[in-house]
């Protein structure tokens, strides 16, 4: 099955939403105009309808496979790879001072969403070289800057984060993982588990980003730094040196994301593996916090990403496939089941929730572009605060969602969705790794309710609000019954928020909010996706009435964005009920009543 | 009206092709003039002068013509066109490459491609790959036109008889030359005017497994043709290419064999009269265009067709 | 050596293409166009010579309306070293765009030209042929190999019945086929660097070339439909079917 970006639908979310225009006016983004973001775009959807998708079910199907000598990425990854990096997309976001591009965090999300979309398991080699590049960037010193980021940043190396351990996974203070410290370096020794494309045959050189303990560390999080450990030592010249003493034991059988090697890393089986220090000892997990925000970002990004490849599957197949008259044909010829009128159900919450999706994730890094450049001060902690607090939402209920919709996807092939050879089940199985790792949704739930709310005494979530009261005013404003239609649902939904929020806040056992805190995420995702897509109504309200419109382009957006409202944004209500009610039976019945 | 028709030869012998243009020029109606230009080509006037409908055979022997190049044939085209309202060239490769430097030359615009005659002035063409039919009409004192050969039915090679008329050569361009060809042979007619034409695409894996074809292509005296992607992965050469941008066929009977059917190459088949499909995709668009679908694996209906075809 | 490459800004090949209700040809609002799948052949062919040492500056020509611009960034994100744009908002014949071209070439004395061997909107075929016999630079059409021998070109054609070989003396234009090469991806930092580089933009009568044409288009119709088929069962049933009903073998 094929993939083709849905460029036109991105550009829009970008240019009439999010406004690039206003981005492109930060000092140091002024590349990203709209016409150069457009060129971007269109060859980010070539190259990944042309050269990553087809290899997407190839993967599936095949497997990375492991071996004493190393990890075999499955037919035609490695010539995939090297086109991708002699193309310079990974670079996109990073900083000019090491080869990147320095283009917005609006733009590489945009761009990422289709490697995701194509192929989330070759996605992820690049989006977790991104973070390892974040971390090095931000906290190591100019020296393994300038022996290290160059070659990440073009793509010839890659890089790993290796966090998880055995008995530690959410709860990182657990790592065990050790670093003495030998001269100019330290010797680490330890298991490091689950860790994505920890062995590959694609790049010359691996870059671990690994978390361990020095000897004399305090106990739990505060005890914890970070260190680059590569697979091959880097000579003074950049050249490569010795194999440095850590391998991949072995790899994961799992249930999707079956090309990209998930490895069980041994550091120091023999003398200890050499790794640098990166910044100030025992700050690694704060390290880790700071870049945090990108990497859960841009699994939010996969998240519907994945949801759009099923969603054009599901289309296409329900476009062909007839079964009996249905209600919506309009002839003969017209009778495919896409004109039952719940197959249009699944496929219009397909469409407008990943719609939402992309216009939160997308509004969700431009706050973060802003944040990084912009001249006042003032409105840089503001947009940070935004950015923070609708990360949680992305991952969370984006990857959660997108788990949904895979499903969905799968259901409107009916019996064929269950069959491998269709290829629905694929994105089903790869969807449902997203709401795990990165922090499992529990935990972005948490975040979100905790760092992001209770600390700051939920001003961001009230500039949050503020905000969607002026889209409400417009919505209202306009002359049009779809837009009016978004308004009476996004104000209930809106006020529904606000008392669920206000009784979360309320509450002294802090019990009663964790048990229904994923229940808040999703509301707040809801809310915060439906803000989102009514004002895609707006703007294509506005649209439509300059000359020469795409209407049937501006329309099915405006109807979109009123299907959501009125489909999904009921949820927010139900949410409330069952934030504010079920909290206490949640937790009442004891473990041996269970 | 007078009709300047050029025509095509090789070894000796009119192409068909001719046959379908000086048909085209009877639609449009007029004395109708051959012109036959070559090296040792007078067996080929000969042969000109007896087609059907042709009034005049002008013949032009030199050198110059012995490789069809543009150059030359289109210097010599322009040097006799005065006193013709039209000039007809084969929508082949040969024409192509000829009659756009003619109209040029004369200072008209070229019509490529013709499927019909509405008027002597007035023609249809496909366009976007055959997707749409533009009705063109041309105010240029001499109509300089591409025929689509299958769009219109040869005339009889035989029961004319022309007068023929030798012209002088021009002097050739010294700036191209012939240096060789390499023609593939095959035992099979013509690709663009055989009455059965069947054509395997990126389903039949290999070049090798073109055996199949080809033996039931010998059962049923067939042309084999291909898709663009059989072509580019290199199972069969270029020549073999139907569609928008290789060749136009439109036989009794065309089958695809493992063909999806992109409207590139539905272009340059879809004037069959009859078509045949064998994909194992149920949802291939080639079904859409299909008088016969048969959807089941290509491995196992190519030998059971050989078969049953042996019955 | 200077090339020049003709790029033209077309209907997606993917995207099928629509009749006007008022049957005056395609409807082009707010579809996906892009650059013709021959000239990106030309500009990638043109880009291999210039890497391979023949020439030093690869100049992309469109002639078009504005957004043509983009696909002449798209020539310039491949590799092209400058653009131009002849602006109009008509839809030429190609014996106009020839003249245009000829226009250029006075202008620029490119050691060669590469153009596509069709446009696949109006599927012609004439623009290199034509410019050839308006310039009496060499023609090679429908290259699938193009090789340099000192101010000569051995190129190899596709022709109906295989392949064939001429050589021609430079300056010469050349029309690409399919197999000539496969077009490269845009490199991100080339697809940024595109937009400085220079793009010169030359209103059509400017130029004082006369572009009026002798063929009008009367009206644009949808083919003819083919009635729906049917689906045999087995190799026997479409034999029987061949034989019996449709009597074509
Ligand atoms: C395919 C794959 C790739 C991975 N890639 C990497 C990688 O590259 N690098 C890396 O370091 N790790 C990686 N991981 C590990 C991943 O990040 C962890 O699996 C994840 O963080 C969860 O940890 P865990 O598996 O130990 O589960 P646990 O922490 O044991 O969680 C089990 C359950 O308990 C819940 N839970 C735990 N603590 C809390 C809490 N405080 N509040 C509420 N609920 C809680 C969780 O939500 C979950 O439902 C990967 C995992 C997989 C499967
Ligand atoms: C500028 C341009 C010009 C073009 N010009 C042309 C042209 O002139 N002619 C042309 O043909 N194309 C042309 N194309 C290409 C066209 O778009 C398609 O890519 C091409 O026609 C596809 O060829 P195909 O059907 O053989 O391959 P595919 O589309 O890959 O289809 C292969 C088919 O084989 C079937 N199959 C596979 N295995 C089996 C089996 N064992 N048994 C039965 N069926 C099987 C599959 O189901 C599939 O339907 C052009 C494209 C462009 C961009």
């Amino acid at each position: 099955m094929t993939y083709t970006a849905p460029v036109k639908d991105i550009s829009f979310v970008l240019n009439k939403v999010i406004g690039l225009r206003e981005i492109a006016k930060l000092e140091g983004f002024e590349e990203a105009t709209e016409d150069m973001v457009g060129a971007i775009l269109e060859e980010s959807a070539r190259f990944t309808g042309e050269v990553l998708a087809p290899l997407n079910s190839v993967g599936d199907k095949e497997g990375s496979t492991w071996s004493e000598s190393g990890v075999k990425t499955p037919e035609g990854w490695k010539d995939a790879y090297s086109q991708f990096v002699e193309a310079g997309w990974g670079a996109l976001a990073f900083p000019t001072e090491y080869g990147g591009q320095g283009l917005p965090m609006c733009v590489s999300s945009a761009v990422q969403e289709m490697w995701h979309s194509a192929n989330m398991s070759f996605g992820l080699c690049p989006l977790l070289t991104q973070g390892a590049v974040d971390a090095i960037h931000h906290h190591a010193s100019d020296e393994l800057k300038d022996r290290y980021l160059p070659k990440m940043v073009e793509g010839v190396w890659s890089g790993t984060m290796n966090l998880t351990e055995p008995q530690a996974g959410t709860d990182l203070a657990a790592i065990r993982t050790s670093a003495e410290p030998a001269g100019d370096h330290y010797l680490i020794k330890g298991t490091k588990i689950f860790i994505t494309y920890g062995e590959q045959d694609l790049t010359e050189n691996i870059v671990h980003l690994v978390l361990a303990r020095l000897p004399d560390a305090p106990e739990g999080v505060k005890g914890i730094s970070l260190f680059i450990v590569p697979k091959f030592l880097v000579n003074d010249d950049g050249s490569l040196g010795e194999r440095n003493d850590l391998k991949c034991v072995s790899i994961e059988h799992k249930l999707g994301i079956h090309a990209s090697p998930t490895c069980v890393m041994s550091y120091g089986d023999n003398a200890g593996a050499v790794g640098y220090l990166v910044g100030k000892e025992h700050h690694g997990l704060m390290y880790m916090f700071t870049m945090m925000n990108q990497a859960r970002h841009a699994v939010g990004v996969e998240g519907y990403g994945i949801a759009e490849r099923a969603y054009q599957q599901a289309l296409s197949y329900a476009k062909d496939r007839k079964q009996g008259q249905t209600l919506l044909g309009k002839s003969e010829d017209d009778q495919g089941i896409v004109n039952h009128p719940d197959v249009r159900r699944i496929l219009m919450t397909m469409r407008s929730s990943i719609e939402a999706m992309r216009g939160l994730a997308l509004e969700c890094a431009a706050a973060f572009d802003i944040a990084a450049k912009h001249p006042d001060e003032e409105v840089r902690a503001r947009c940070q605060r935004r950015g923070e607090l609708l990360t949680p939402l992305v991952k969370g209920w984006s990857t959660e969602l997108g788990v949904e919709l895979c499903s969905l996807g799968v259901q409107v092939h009916g019996g064929m969705g269950f069959i491998e050879e269709t290829g629905a089940a694929q994105h089903l199985r790869d969807a449902r790794i997203a709401p795990i790792y990165e922090g499992t949704t529990a935990i972005q739930a948490n975040d979100l309710i905790g760092r992001k709310t209770a600390r700051d005494g939920g001003q961001g979530l009230m500039e949050l609000m503020a905000d969607m009261t002026e889209t409400l005013g417009q919505l209202e404003k306009a002359d049009n019954t779809n837009l009016k239609a978004i308004a009476k649902r996004f104000k209930v939904a809106m006020s529904s928020a606000e008392e669920t929020g206000k009784w979360m806040l309320g509450q002294n056992d802090a019990t009663m909010p964790s048990a229904t805190s994923v229940e808040f995420l999703m509301m707040m995702g809801r809310l915060a996706g439906g803000w989102m897509i009514a004002r895609s109504a707006v703007a294509a309200n506005q649209l439509r009435s300059e000359d020469g419109a795409d209407t049937p382009f501006l329309d099915a957006k405006i109807m979109l964005a009123r299907y959501y409202a009125e489909r999904m944004l009921p949820l927010v209500e139900s949410g409330k009920t069952i934030i504010t009610e079920s909290a206490e039976s949640t937790v009442s019945v004891a473990v041996d009543q269970l | 009206m007078s009709i300047l028709i050029l025509a095509e030869h090789e070894g000796g012998e009119i192409r068909p092709a001719t046959l379908n243009v000086v048909a085209a020029a009877k639609a449009i109606g007029g004395d109708i003039s051959l012109l036959v230009a070559g090296l040792n080509a007078s067996s080929v006037a000969e042969a000109a002068a007896k087609i059907d409908g042709v009034a005049k055979v002008l013949h032009c022997d030199d050198a110059a013509y012995e490789h069809e190049l543009a150059e030359n044939l289109s210097a010599l085209v322009v040097s006799i066109a005065e006193g013709y309202s039209h000039i007809l060239f084969a929508a082949t490769a040969a024409g192509k490459n000829v009659m756009p430097r003619v109209a040029a030359l004369l200072d008209v615009s070229g019509i490529s491609d013709i499927t019909d005659v509405v008027s002597e002035d007035t023609f249809i063409r496909p366009i976007y790959a055959g997707n749409a039919m533009a009705t063109v009409k041309s105010a240029d004192k001499v109509k300089v036109v591409g025929v689509r050969t299958t769009a219109f039915d040869a005339v009889a090679d035989s029961g004319g008889s022309a007068g023929v008329e030798t012209v002088a050569a021009v002097a050739a361009n010294d700036q191209v030359s012939f240096v060789g060809q390499e023609l593939s042979k095959s035992d099979r007619p013509e690709l663009t005017s055989a009455e059965i034409v069947i054509s395997g695409g990126r389903g039949m894996q290999s070049g090798d497994n073109f055996v199949m074809i080809d033996e039931i292509a010998a059962k049923l005296n067939a042309a084999v043709g291909a898709s663009r992607a059989a072509v580019d992965a290199g199972f069969v050469p270029n020549e073999y290419q139907v569609g928008q941008t290789g060749k136009v066929v439109a036989p009794n009977l065309y089958i695809a064999v493992g063909i999806s059917g992109a409207i590139q190459h539905l272009a340059g088949m879809k004037d069959s009269k009859v078509i045949v499909a064998i994909n194992k995709d149920e949802e291939a668009p080639i079904f859409q265009v299909a008088d016969y679908g048969l959807v089941a694996d290509l491995f196992d209906a190519l030998p059971e067709l050989s078969k049953a075809l042996d019955g | 050596m200077k090339i020049l490459v003709g790029v033209k800004r077309v209907l997606d090949y993917n995207v099928k293409a629509r009749v006007k209700a008022d049957k005056s040809g395609i409807e082009l609002a707010n579809v996906k166009m892009s650059m013709n799948p021959f000239d990106e052949i030309a500009v990638e062919e043109a880009l291999r010579l210039k890497e391979a040492g023949h020439a030093e500056e690869v100049v992309v020509l469109s002639i078009g309306q504005t957004q043509s611009q983009e696909t002449i960034r798209t020539g310039l994100a491949m590799g092209a070293d400058r653009g131009i744009l002849i602006e109009t908002d008509d839809l030429l014949e190609p014996l106009a765009i020839a003249k245009l071209f000829k226009h250029v070439v006075e202008k620029e004395s490119p050691g060669m030209v590469v153009l596509g061997k069709q446009a696949i909107d109006d599927d012609s075929n004439q623009t290199a042929q034509m410019l050839s016999a308006l310039t009496g630079m060499s023609q090679a059409t429908f290259a699938s190999k193009v090789e340099v021998d000192g101010d000569h070109l051995n190129v190899t054609r596709e022709v109906d019945a295989g392949l064939e070989t001429i050589r021609v003396k430079s300056p010469a234009v050349i029309s690409t086929d399919l197999r000539l090469n496969e077009p490269r991806y845009a490199k991100l930092p080339n697809i940024m660097k595109a937009k400085k580089k220079p793009l010169e933009v030359i209103a059509v009568a400017d130029t004082g070339v006369d572009v009026s044409s002798g063929l009008s288009v009367v009206e644009v119709n949808e083919p003819p439909e083919r009635e729906a088929g049917v689906i045999v069962g087995n190799v026997a049933e479409l034999v029987d079917k061949l034989r019996n009903e449709a009597k074509v073998i």
